[in-house]
């Protein structure tokens, strides 16, 4: 296939597909990405943050506990 | 994004504790060679080191399979695989005769309700966030 034929083959591809609608966006997606980042955030209940910290506890007065929770993981 | 959600729920399962896993290790390489702990743990890591991140995978694999859509929570979810993990692990210390030390004993009951936690707050934050990414829950 020469040169020719490539192009030859380029215009009636053109040809058949003809001319795309919209190709531009039609509005701005990065407002969009700012608010879906800003919902990401992850929302810790107190609970939890509770339970972090009686773990911390639990391992500094129990640091034998280390290597068999390490174990487990 | 709907194609393999299995596989990924298993990937997202394994994740965790793969990483933790390189933590744990490096942890034991120090204290093993360079300040020469005197525990044969090489004996017992194919445990945490292939059993228990292909049981977070599966387990993640049942609750995408079974709890996601009746919005379980994951955290506890996580947590009833202690009750897998825990014996599991004990009866393969003991199998392979690995010297548990007598404090492990003494510290069983507080050992519990932390692993409860770790595996609570794992699940519910890390594996969470993965299945999130990967858009299986």
């Amino acid at each position: 296939m020469n040169e020719e034929d490539l192009k030859q083959m380029g215009k009636r591809l053109r040809n058949a597909l003809g001319p795309l609608k919209n190709a531009e966006l039609e509005r701005d997606l990065w407002p969009e990405m700012v608010r879906k980042l800003d919902q990401t955030t992850v929302h810790v209940p107190w609970f939890d943050w509770v339970l972090l910290a009686g773990l911390g506890v639990a391992l500094w007065f129990f640091p034998a506990l280390l290597p068999a929770l390490l174990y487990h993981i | 994004m709907g194609k393999h959600i299995y596989l990924r729920a298993y990937l997202a399962g394994i994740a965790v504790p793969t990483v933790l896993l390189l933590v744990a290790m490096t942890l034991y390489t120090i204290l093993r060679v360079i300040y020469r702990f005197p525990v044969p743990i090489e004996r017992v890591i194919v445990f945490p080191m292939a059993i228990v991140p292909n049981l977070w995978g599966l387990w993640n694999v049942v609750y995408v399979a079974f709890l996601a859509r009746h919005r379980f929570p994951l955290g506890l979810h996580g947590d009833a695989l202690v009750f897998l993990v825990s014996p599991l692990g004990f009866l393969f210390a003991r199998v392979l005769e690995f010297p548990l030390p007598h404090i492990f004993f003494v510290l069983a009951p507080i050992a519990i309700p932390v692993g409860l936690a770790v595996y609570y707050l794992a699940w519910k934050y890390l594996v969470g966030f993965l299945n999130a990414e990967l858009g299986i829950a």
